[in-house]
Parts: C-alpha cells; structure tokens; sequence
C-alpha cells in the first residue's frame, strides 16, 4: 500500500481529468471538420498522399479542359474536311462529265462559272476560324491563312495539347498538309517537346558558383540547341511558303491550283488537260480520306483518354476519402465511449477529493 | 515531585512542538516543492539516583523534512525532458501550420496552379486574357513562397525572443538559488537541517530544470554547486555564474543573425548548441535546425523554380507582330523590347533567402505579350514553349535529377509532419513520466490531510495527557503541603 498525499491524489485526477478531455478535443475537432486529419502530423504519409492526389486530381481537370478544346478544333477541322471532299467531290463529277467530248466551249464556260463559285467555297472553308484563331494556318493564326489566289500564308505548325498526362496529340492541321499533297510532313506527329533535351537532364547548380555565372552556362547550352531549332524551323517554312511555289518551274500540286488549272481548261475549252486532271482529283480525295481517317482516330483516343481521366478521378477520390475523411461510425462512438469515461472520471474524482479525516474525528 | 512536573513539562513541550509541526504541514499542504516535515522525539537522558535508573521524560531532537534525494534528482531529469519535447512540440506545431495544406491552400496547390494556367495558355496562346491569368497565377506563386519565408521567420523570431526571456528568469533563479546557499549555510552552521530553506532551493533547481539539464551537488557544507549539462557551472557556493543573450554584434563570433546564450562574463564563448534538454535546447533545436533546414528546402524550390522556368522561356518569341530579315531571321534592334530572352521571373542575386526577394521581371510586369508561348516569331498559335513550362511540373531537376519540384516540397512538409508528430508523441509520453515521478515524489514527501489529522488527534490527547501528569504532580503537592497543617 502505498501513501497517498493531498497533491498526489489532485494531481492524479487533475492528470486522468486533462487527458480524457483532451481526447475528447481531438475527437470533437475531427468530428467537426469530418476530417480524420486536420494536420500534417496527424499522419505524414498519408498528408503527403493526399496532396499529391489533389494535385493530380487538379491536372486532371485541367487535361480535361485540354480534351474539351482539342476536341473542338478537330470536330471543326473533321468538318472542314468533310466540306472540302464534298466540293472536290462535286468538281470530280463535273471533270468526268466534261472530260468527254460531248460538250461544247460555250457549256464549258458556262460551268466554268460553277466550278469559280466552288473555288470561292473552298476558299472560306480553308480561312475557317473558330473564335478569331484561324485554324489552318499552322501556327500563324491569327491571319488568313490563303489570300484570294489561294496562295498559303502560314506556316506548318503543328499545335499540340496535353490531354493526359504525357500524351499529347495535334489538334490542328496546317493548309499545306490538306491543300498540298506532296508535303511529307503530314504523316508524323513529333513529341512537341522533343527539342527540350535540357529538360531531360538537371542543370546543375554548384553551390561555389554564382548563380550569374550559372545562368551564362545554361545559356550558352541553350542557344545550341535554339539554333538547330530555329535552322529547321526556317527550312520547313521555305517548303510550305507560297513564295518559291509561285517562282518555281513546275506548279505544285495544289487543291487550288488543280481548280485553278480546271477552270482554265475548261474556258480553254481542253478536255484533254480536263481528263490529266481527273487523276489528280482522285489523289487529292484520297489524300482527304486519309487526313479524315487520321482527324477520326485521333477523335477516338480523345475520347478514350478522357474517359480513363474520369476513371482515374473517381479512383483518386476514393483513395482521397479512404486517406483524410473520418470514418463518422466510429467517430461518434469515439465520442460517445470519451464522454462516458470523462463523466466517470469526475465522479472518480469527487470521491477522492471530497472528503478528509477532518470531517469525521474533528 | 519536581521530577514528575518537569517531566510533564518534557511532555507538553513536546506535544506542543509535535502539534505545531502538524500545524505547519497542514498550512503548507498546497506549497509547491514543500516536504512534510516530522519532529524527532527522544527520551530525555537518565539520570541515576538511589540506584535507581530515573526517565526523565522527552525531548525535541530535531524536526526533519521526509525527503528523498534520489527521487529528486529524477524529478529534475524528467522536469528537463518534458519541457524539451512540450516546447519543441509546441513549435514545430506553428511550423507545420505553415505548411498545413489539409484545410487551406499553401504552396502545392498555387505550383499546381501555375502549371496548369500555362496549360491553358497552351490551348489559346494567342489569347490575351490568360496570359494574365497565368501573371496572376505567378503572383500568387511568389506570393506564397514570401508567406512561408515570412511565418519562418517570424516564428525564428519569437524563439529568439523567448530566448532572451528565458534567460531573465534562469539568471534571477541561479541568484536565488546561490542566496539560499549562503543562508543554508549560515543557519545550518547554528542548528540543525533547516528544511523550509532546502525545500524552496530544490523547488529552484526544479524550476530551472524546466530550461536545460541540470546537475546538482552538495559541496559537503550543506552548499548546492550547480551546473547546466553541457554548459558549465552555474552556481557555486554563495556565487552565481550569470547568462546573457547576445547577436551579432558580440566581439569574436561568426555573425548568423540569431541571438546567441553565452556567459556573462565570457561573452566570445557562446554555448547556444551545447545545452541540453529543457525548454532552451528544444526553441534552439527548431530555430537553428529544422527551420533551417526548411528555410534551405524552400528556398532551394524557389531557385530551381524560377530558374529553369526562365530557361525555358527565355527561348520563346514575344507574341507580337516581328519584322523578318530576308531570311527569315527576326530582326531584334530594340534594346527596349526585347523579342526574345526574356526572363519571367526577375532573376534572383543570390540562392540565400530567395524565397523572400522573388519577383517578376519587368518586361512581364510591364507587358503581357511579353510571356511568350511561341519558340518561333510571329507564332501566335505556337505554344510550344507554354507546354514546356507546364511540363516542368513532372520534370526531375532536383538533386541530380530525380526528384521534382512538387515531390521536393512535399518531402520538406512529410519531414516537418513526421518530427513534429514524434515530439507530440514525445510530449505525451514524458508528460506521462513526469506525472509518475511527481506523484513518487509527492507520496513520499507531500503532506496528507488524513495522516495530519490523525496526527493532531494523536498530538492533542499526548498533551492533555502530560497536562493531566502535571495537574498531579500539582495535587500531589497540595497533598504535601496539606499534611503540616
């Protein structure tokens, strides 16, 4: 049996008393943010966890919004296609009709006023805009992209968006690739990021070095890898621009200059030139099927990148309320079973507080 | 007959004596660090008369305090490990506030952010509007990395500042204990223990306890010699050892801009990291280390952040209409409009509290076609370089390429989670050890009511006994005196 002083009896219910109610603080501040954490010391791991789903969930939003817009440009780019096939199409039927030699020069140049009409068509659906961005223009968009003698003026800028995490895909085809069928360009869709070879590497930051000095390093490394870029660059606008197209010997196959030479054949009366032409029409349809094909497939892995996004957020939301929020059950029984020691423990200590020898013998 | 008077006498006294002891006890129930105390009772030396061995009744030999040495000195070790884990649990909780992304949003969340604007700009990178929002987002960016700098600061601050406080009070607890020394001393060399004086100088070195670990002897004299753990002596005899606090300007020390515990009279000596346990140790654990350390973290993030965003987009174009040479090149001859290099972020002087001085450039301040998205000029659909920027986001640049910048905060908030919750967990548990070793102590030294009580009623009945011895010897002389007459 051990001696029991006045102190040490307050003292051991003052000690039982402040530790059920702080228990019965941490429950109550769980229970009011239904939070099962509401520091980052509650649980390291699993604060750490958690922020990085939100960012993720966060990316993911934003991917989504990137999904939404590329699929925007591609459903009008695939429109323009369809519109663009439909008129060559429509000139296709009336080559084969004045291919022969039933037609005279005065029908000829009556239909030759048709096939200038469908010219004009084509030319504003190759000027299309969605907003103020002009979408064939590669990257100078903000710009026609053909003046009036369907003369391309933009470049062959392939724009690229993120729309899950680390895949990209072109939202936009560029007017030599739909208009001029012997760019080779079209085929491939290079990484957007492909030259950022820095990135793949750390620039290194020694702590003796004065930061000035480090940033003339990493800018001399820059400016190398700048200035292949940039020699490209420049080489592939030479082959897109209209500047040598117009200079050069023998004329480019073009979706406009084939109309162009169309109507000329056909107010020249040439059925001859009319029938070389008919070969070209069917090499510049199938070339718009195959752009529609690629424009479609790319539709798909849209949808199926946007559809794994919404998986992966209700995956990241489970594991986000698996990780942070309080199992509310358990909580209130907590609670409950906290109150109740709390209450036995003042009764605990009432008994032994309250009375001394004092109130018997004196 | 004269005998049996003064041996009632003996009795009373001792009685008394005893009673006023239980009075004493009882009055000082409540007072912190008091030893109940117990009068030593002898019997009063014999004398030899007639052959006869003669009692002569009790005396008073000493009053003793019920005290253990031992359990004292535990008391002081777990009083000094408490204090250290209850302090340093109480600021890494402010330090981790500043990080607590649970219910708010901190620094992850605006990086997030940031990344994600320049996503958007990558969708519309001709569109003006979010270029500013992705200005705005920057803001915010730099915004939070000043808000952490600043708290970190603040918080170092404090602790430098309770520091100075701490000291005031351990100087004024050394002077009193070196007081009591002296007249322990004095009033011991007349008389026996002088328990009250004893009781209120262990409370002291108790009380100092709660500052660092303390060690403690008797210098055979009934004189404390004290000394900090680690530190040197604080006390000797009736001489104290005084502290002071000190910054920069000290003579013959590194300057770090933090006050720094040397002694008094020693002022090129500081011992700041060499105090152990207690309140000081843990304030000077968290300032100099784990704020330190964060503080590097952050400001590691910002460097790495802003640098190799400024790298990326120093390569873009000005979304601006540009003149071309013939071939094809642009033509930059405006020193003032640069179209090309530009920087986003202002670029920072020194790695060293970064976080505090970042800032936009000006040329992105002044103009919002000056965040560039193209890597080519007259590009406006270009937004190859706004990509780049949102990819840095998963790039590894950090400590050798492998971590990111997100995983790098993140370590530095799992880090401050993790030892802010062991010394939370610390806390509690020497809480625990300190309660029981109070407890021990207070069982064996504190008073009980009850036992006073008992004592009293004890006390009382041995007095009126000895006053009844008295009242015969009174009678028995009447008895005497009345024979003659």
């Amino acid at each position: 049996m051990s001696r029991v002083s006045e102190n040490s009896s307050s003292a051991a219910v003052n000690f039982a008393i402040s530790r059920a109610k702080s228990k019965l603080e941490d429950l109550q501040l769980k229970g009011s943010t239904m939070k099962s954490m509401n520091r980052p010391s509650d649980n390291p791991v699993s604060n750490i966890e958690s922020l990085t789903i939100k960012s993720a969930t966060a990316d993911n939003k934003q991917y989504m919004r990137n999904s939404n817009f590329a699929q925007l440009n591609l459903s009008a780019t695939e429109h323009a296609l369809e519109n663009i096939t439909d008129i060559l199409v429509k000139t296709k039927e009336i080559g084969i009709a004045q291919a022969s030699d039933l037609y005279n020069s005065d029908v000829r140049k009556n239909i030759s006023n048709e096939v200038v009409q469908l010219r004009n068509e084509l030319l504003v659906i190759s000027n299309k805009r969605i907003g103020n961005k002009y979408i064939f223009g590669g990257y100078a968009t903000t710009k026609p992209p053909f003046d009036k003698d369907g003369n391309y003026r933009g470049d062959s800028g392939q724009m690229a968006l993120e729309i899950s995490k680390d895949f990209f895909i072109p939202i936009n085809l560029n007017g030599s690739e739909i208009f001029f069928s012997d760019d080779d360009s079209s085929a491939k869709m290079a990484h957007p990021l492909e030259k950022f070879q820095q990135m793949e590497r750390t620039p290194k930051y020694d702590v003796g070095k004065e930061p000035k000095q480090l940033e003339d390093e990493k800018e001399e490394s820059l400016q190398k890898i700048d200035h292949s870029i940039q020699e490209k660059q420049t080489q592939k606008r030479d082959l897109a621009s209209n500047a040598e197209h117009q200079n050069s010997f023998k004329p480019r196959d073009n979706i406009f200059s084939q109309l162009n030479t169309f109507i000329v054949a056909l107010e020249s009366n040439d059925p001859k030139l009319i029938q070389d032409l008919l070969e070209k029409f069917d090499n510049s349809i199938s070339r718009l099927i195959t752009l529609r094909t690629r424009v479609g497939s790319l539709m798909n892995s849209l949808e199926s990148a946007k559809s794994g996004i919404d998986q992966e957020n209700i995956d990241f939301a489970t594991r986000q309320s698996q990780i942070s929020d309080a199992d509310v059950a358990e909580l209130f029984s907590d609670i409950q079973k906290q109150q109740q020691i709390l209450k036995t423990t003042y009764q605990a200590g009432k008994a032994s507080l309250n009375r001394t020898l004092m109130d018997f013998v004196l | 007959m004269a005998d049996l008077l003064s041996i009632g006498k003996t009795g009373l006294f001792a009685s008394k004596k005893s009673l006023e002891t239980t009075g004493h006890n009882l009055a000082n129930a409540n007072t912190e660090g008091f030893s109940r105390q117990r009068v030593i009772q002898q019997t009063g030396i014999p004398i030899v008369k007639g052959g006869l061995i003669h009692g002569t009744g009790s005396r008073i030999k000493n009053v003793v305090r019920i005290h253990n040495e031992h359990v004292e000195k535990k008391l002081h070790d777990a009083t000094s490990e408490h204090s250290f884990f209850k302090e340093k649990a109480f600021q890494l909780a402010q330090v981790e506030d500043v990080f607590n992304e649970i219910n708010q949003d901190g620094l992850n969340k605006v990086l997030n952010k940031f990344f994600n604007s320049f996503r958007e700009l990558g969708n519309q990178p001709e569109n003006e509007t979010i270029r500013s929002y992705v200005r705005d987002n920057a803001k915010l960016v730099l915004k939070d990395f000043k808000r952490i700098k600043t708290t970190l600061d603040s918080i170092d601050k404090n602790i430098s500042r309770k520091v100075q406080a701490n000291v005031v009070a351990i100087n004024q607890i050394i002077t009193n204990v070196a007081t009591l020394n002296k007249k322990i001393a004095t009033s011991e060399s007349s008389s026996d223990e002088a328990s009250d004086l004893r009781d209120s100088r262990d409370n002291k070195i108790n009380q100092l306890s709660e500052f660092f670990q303390t060690k403690v002897y008797s210098d055979g004299k009934g004189r404390y010699v004290v000394s900090a753990e680690g530190v040197g002596t604080l006390v000797a005899g009736g001489e104290a050892q005084l502290l002071a606090v000190g910054g920069d300007n000290r003579t013959g020390s590194e300057p770090d801009g933090r006050m720094h515990v040397y002694f008094k009279n020693r002022p090129s000596y500081p011992f700041t990291n060499k105090i152990k346990k207690g309140e000081l140790a843990a304030m000077i654990a968290v300032r100099d280390q784990d704020i330190g350390q964060l503080r590097k973290n952050v400001d590691l993030v910002a460097f790495e952040f802003i640098n190799t965003v400024n790298a990326i987009h120093r390569r873009g174009y000005v979304n601006r209409q540009v003149k071309l040479d013939p071939q094809g090149k642009a033509i930059d001859n405006n020193k003032n409009h640069p179209i090309n290099g530009i920087n986003f972020f202002a670029v920072p002087k020194e790695l060293k509290n970064i976080s505090e001085n970042i800032a936009l450039s000006k040329e992105v301040l002044a103009d919002l076609s000056n965040i560039t998205t193209a890597m080519s000029p007259n590009s406006p659909g270009d937004n190859r370089i706004a990509l780049a920027i949102s990819k840095l986001q998963s790039e590894k640049i950090l400590d050798n390429g492998t971590t990111t910048l997100e995983e790098k905060y993140l370590q530095s908030i799992g880090t401050i989670g993790l030892i802010s919750g062991k010394a939370k967990l610390n806390a509690d548990q020497s809480h625990g050890i300190l309660n029981q070793t109070k407890s021990v102590k207070e069982r064996f030294s504190g008073v009980s009511i009850d036992e006073e009580a008992a004592n009293m009623v004890r006390y009382q009945h041995a007095y009126d006994a000895s006053a009844k011895v008295m009242k015969t010897a009174e009678e028995m002389f009447q008895t005497v005196l009345s024979i003659k007459r």
